[in-house]
């Protein structure tokens, strides 16, 4: 039995998901139709998706459930999404906002199950269509709240919205979306986190995840800033650094002096020879995830070991 | 005697020979610049189905997306010798590989006979 979203598709025997799909007349992208491309990737909200439907995809994507329907024969009942669906508006209560630097500030949520992996991301809605993304630096075991780190931007929309914003008002919360957390480390593989800004949110709850799952090889955080200020969460990742041996937190304040750009991302890269086996995870504006990501790759990384999300400003 | 696909190792020697082509591709300085700004993830999904194709694996090859593919970049100047270029590519990442020189040379074969759908002709 096949759904997509909430309508019944044929399955004839035999057939692909991706032939069903298009033989029911839903617009279904698709190139090589043998696994490979990933031009027609959906996602299986329930049931499991076969194993070979999901080759080459990263362990994040796996464990969320999405496949390649070109070379999908399922064998029992699955319901599918296109892979930027997410899901239905839930309610929400703010439980806490304040401030984490002088533009930066600690949103707290009260949602009722909302599943997520730490380092995902959720759509926030306050209005209407006044909506962002941001990402999600707590912890669902730990918990009771979604929290999230946003920067705030002067004459941005949802920066003001937020500014009237108090504990107990209401707004609508979406998703959760991303692949960017802790699924398909090795505990022992050495952890790089490297973000700059708000990009520490989804770092944060990684390194929250990494900890809780008894990680234990040697995790290395990086975070940028331009300002001290700007290294909200200084004094707590200094002191879990001198209470977990593995950890260590390294922030770096922008050196606009400094020959190679002074930034989190020359500094990283610099001290970074050697990333052939890390996990690597970076977080922060495209610039800085794009530069990373390619340099390490050059560097030998796999690319399945690189997980990346990169904030676009709104606002 | 087994098929290119099966003698070369199949999915097993696209999976080892995917990121070694990709790096080579981003370091020739030739061609690095038709790769700019595109998503590095899709791009590795992308070489995949190349690679499948030219290792006479299992493929749907109709010409069609290779062409929409590519358009924008001909339109860029992507012409003969940055085809010969990737081939080139192909060539010295099988080497590494240890692929023996009659197996390279039915990879370059196929990955030449997609030229005109790269190219747009």
């Amino acid at each position: 039995m096949l759904k997509f979203e909430d309508r019944s598709v044929e399955l004839r025997l035999g057939e692909t998901v991706l032939e069903a799909l298009e033989r029911a007349g839903i617009d279904a992208p698709s190139s090589c139709r043998s696994g490979n491309c990933q031009t027609c990737l959906h996602r299986a909200v329930e049931g499991v998706p076969p194993p070979e439907s999901q080759v080459g995809l990263t362990e994040g994507q796996k464990a969320l459930g999405f496949f390649l329907p070109c070379v999908c024969l399922p064998a029992s009942p699955l319901t599918i999404t296109r892979p930027d669906d997410v899901g239905a508006r839930r309610d929400a209560v703010i439980r806490a906002i304040e401030p984490l630097a002088p533009d930066v500030i600690r949103l707290r949520v009260d949602a009722d199950d909302f599943a997520y992996r730490p380092g995902q991301f959720l759509e926030l809605v306050a209005d209407g269509d006044l909506r962002r993304h941001y990402s999600l630096a707590s912890h669902p075991e730990d918990d009771p709240f979604l929290e999230m780190h946003i920067r705030l931007y002067e004459n941005g929309r949802m920066s003001r919205r937020l500014g009237e914003f108090k504990p107990g008002d209401r707004l609508h919360v979406a998703g959760p979306s991303g692949t960017c957390f802790y699924e398909g480390v090795h505990e022992e593989q050495r952890l790089l986190l490297i973000g700059a800004g708000t990009g520490l949110a989804p770092l944060y709850g990684v390194l929250r995840d990494a900890l809780k799952r008894g990680h234990l090889g040697p995790i290395r955080l990086y975070h940028g800033a331009r300002s001290r200020d700007g290294l909200y969460l200084d004094e707590e990742l200094k002191a879990l650094s001198r209470t977990r041996a593995h950890v260590d937190y390294r922030p770096c304040l922008l050196d606009p002096n400094a020959p190679a750009g002074g930034d989190v991302a020359a500094t990283a890269l610099h001290a970074e020879q050697n990333v052939k086996d890390s996990a690597i995870f970076l977080c922060g504006g495209e610039n800085l995830v794009k530069r990373l990501k390619r340099d390490f790759f050059m560097r030998g990384a796999s690319m399945k070991d690189i997980r990346s999300d990169a904030f676009t400003p709104q606002g | 005697m087994s098929n290119l696909y099966e003698r070369l190792g199949g999915e097993n020697a696209v999976n080892a020979a995917v990121e070694l082509f990709y790096r080579k591709v981003l370091a020739d300085g030739r061609i690095a610049r038709f790769f700019d700004g595109v998503d590095m993830d899709q791009q590795i999904a992308k070489q995949k189905s190349f690679l499948t194709m030219a290792f006479g694996g299992p493929n749907n090859y109709t010409g069609a997306d290779m062409r929409n593919a590519h358009k924008r970049l001909v339109a860029k100047g992507l012409n003969d010798s940055h085809v010969d270029a990737v081939i080139e590519n192909l060539n010295y990442t099988l080497r590494d590989l240890g692929v023996p020189e009659k197996e390279v040379k039915e990879v370059a074969a196929i990955a030449n006979s997609v030229r005109d759908d790269v190219l747009n002709r």
